[in-house]
């Protein structure tokens, strides 16, 4: 799974267009283990007026993408997610960071998750530094 | 009218197709570099010179072209001496104007676009600058912040370096409030670094040779942004070197980015992967204490201007012939279309 990074985007959209990104959120936040197109129409259609033809499209995307897996149900095909939101984020800012600050460094301080800091995930940044301390007997 | 087409027509091939084309070289180049990079080669101040160069060259050739037409294939040293002003061509001249008035109309927006920051001289902010005061007077290798420390009560501002001649670390008074005295002076230091590098000069070149490429920030952004990162990560190490406490100034970093504070550059903390990649490296220098980089980016400034100053003479030595095609096509498609 490779693909480009998209400047100024956060979270989810710093790896996906804005549609890809919300059929992953419909997806991950609905903990849709196997779904098929119909069933993210659905979501989405409450929230947009969409095509089928752009969720199938879009679907099949995120499946040539590598983030997607499939299989055949009758006619149609059956989707699942290869990887949790967490996996997916892990990815991201290892590639991130990778480009960051130079690949062995990076990856050997891998950071977990990218998105606009939050105030839950500054808090465990600084539950992080407090546990150093303790470790340090500071 | 004639005499106005090719000022006109050149800036815009310039704009339009010169510099796109340099923005494409340039970010092949870059792919290629930070491969390398990946690999472990880390070349911080390439990235930074290929950046700036896809468009600061193309225009500083011109520029110097267009001035220098009449003296190519003459000495550069009796231009300096005796620029031949004489020798000027009204249409050469116009282009340059044109093309210079072009970069300086975006640095003055980038620099009017800076989040203005009023100091502050309350007896609050006094009490603050005695603090500040103190932290430098027990912190020798502080000592060259002295007199470039200010105090703002800015709203939701944090900490940040101002001033592109003369760099100045502003520190807010809400934030200085919520930091100990060593997660204070552990910040200091990082922005210290920032002032070593020059780097609000730097961010602002960087900013004006992109935004004036059509193509520079589709293409090129990206990569700057990632310079960027990795600069905020090398401002931390080398603090840690200086004496900052590698988990204070972690903690600092933290708090800069809590949303009471909306300094979006305060201590580089603006993504939260690269803050958590910058906090982890942290807590690892407070393990191991990392060893001083060389300090080449202190001459990243020197060796931007030596590769400027080249290019403005090469005029001189290699003749204006790009320039002279331009002219002629410009003047034949005129003539193509009056015809």
């Amino acid at each position: 799974m490779s693909f480009r990074v998209r400047p100024g985007k956060k979270g989810l959209r710093l790896r996906l267009h804005d549609l890809e990104a919300a059929i992953m959120d419909v997806v991950w936040g609905r903990e849709m283990s196997s779904f098929a197109v119909g069933d993210v129409l659905a979501v989405l259609e409450k929230q947009r007026d969409i095509a089928y033809t752009t969720v199938m499209t879009t679907v099949a995307r995120l499946y040539d993408k590598g983030i997607l897996r499939r299989e055949r149900d009758g006619r149609r095909y059956l989707y699942a997610p290869k990887m949790s939101r967490e996996e997916f984020l892990a990815t991201t800012a290892r590639e991130v960071l990778d480009g960051a600050i130079g690949g062995h460094q990076a990856m050997a301080m891998l950071a977990e998750k990218v998105s606009e800091a939050s105030a839950g995930e500054l808090d465990d940044l600084e539950a992080l530094i407090q546990k150093r301390r303790e470790e340090l007997g500071e | 009218m004639t005499e106005a087409v090719f000022p006109l027509l050149g800036t815009v091939f310039v704009v339009l197709v010169v510099l796109p084309a340099f923005a494409l070289f340039t970010k092949i180049v870059l792919v290629v570099v930070e491969r390398l990079e990946a690999e472990g080669q880390h070349e911080h101040n390439l990235r930074y010179l290929l950046l700036v160069g896809s468009s600061l060259v193309p225009i500083g050739w011109f520029l110097s072209a267009a001035l220098h037409q009449v003296e190519s294939g003459k000495s550069a040293l009796a231009c300096l001496l005796d620029h031949d002003a004489s020798g000027l061509c009204i249409e050469p001249s116009i282009f340059a104007a044109l093309l210079g008035g072009l970069v300086a109309m975006m640095v003055v927006r980038l620099v009017l676009g800076h989040q203005r920051v009023p100091r502050s001289s309350s007896n609050e902010a006094q009490l603050l600058a005695t603090r500040l005061e103190h932290l430098l007077s027990t912190r020798p290798a502080m000592a060259d912040l002295r007199g470039r420390l200010v105090v703002t009560e800015a709203r939701d501002f944090a900490l940040g370096t101002r001033g592109f001649f003369r760099p100045e670390v502003y520190v807010g008074m809400a934030f200085a409030g919520r930091l100990s005295d060593e997660m204070l002076a552990s910040a200091l230091g990082h922005e210290r670094e920032h002032i070593r590098g020059w780097d609000p000069l730097r961010y602002l070149v960087l900013q004006v040779a992109l935004a004036v490429n059509p193509l520079g920030r589709g293409l090129l952004e990206s990569h700057a942004t990632r310079w960027q990162a990795s600069r905020e990560a090398h401002c931390d190490r080398e603090a840690v070197v200086d004496g900052a406490a590698p988990l204070s100034l972690a903690d600092a970093i933290v708090r800069a980015a809590r949303p009471s504070s909306r300094e979006a550059v305060a201590l580089g903390a603006r993504d939260t992967a690269v803050l958590e990649f910058r906090v982890r490296l942290l807590l690892a220098f407070a393990g191991k204490a990392p060893a001083r980089c060389s300090h080449r980016h202190s001459s990243a400034v020197a060796l931007a201007l030596a590769v400027l100053l080249i290019v403005l003479l090469l005029p001189h030595h290699t003749g204006t012939a790009a320039l002279d095609a331009l002219h002629l096509g410009t003047e034949q498609t005129l003539a193509y279309f009056q015809r």
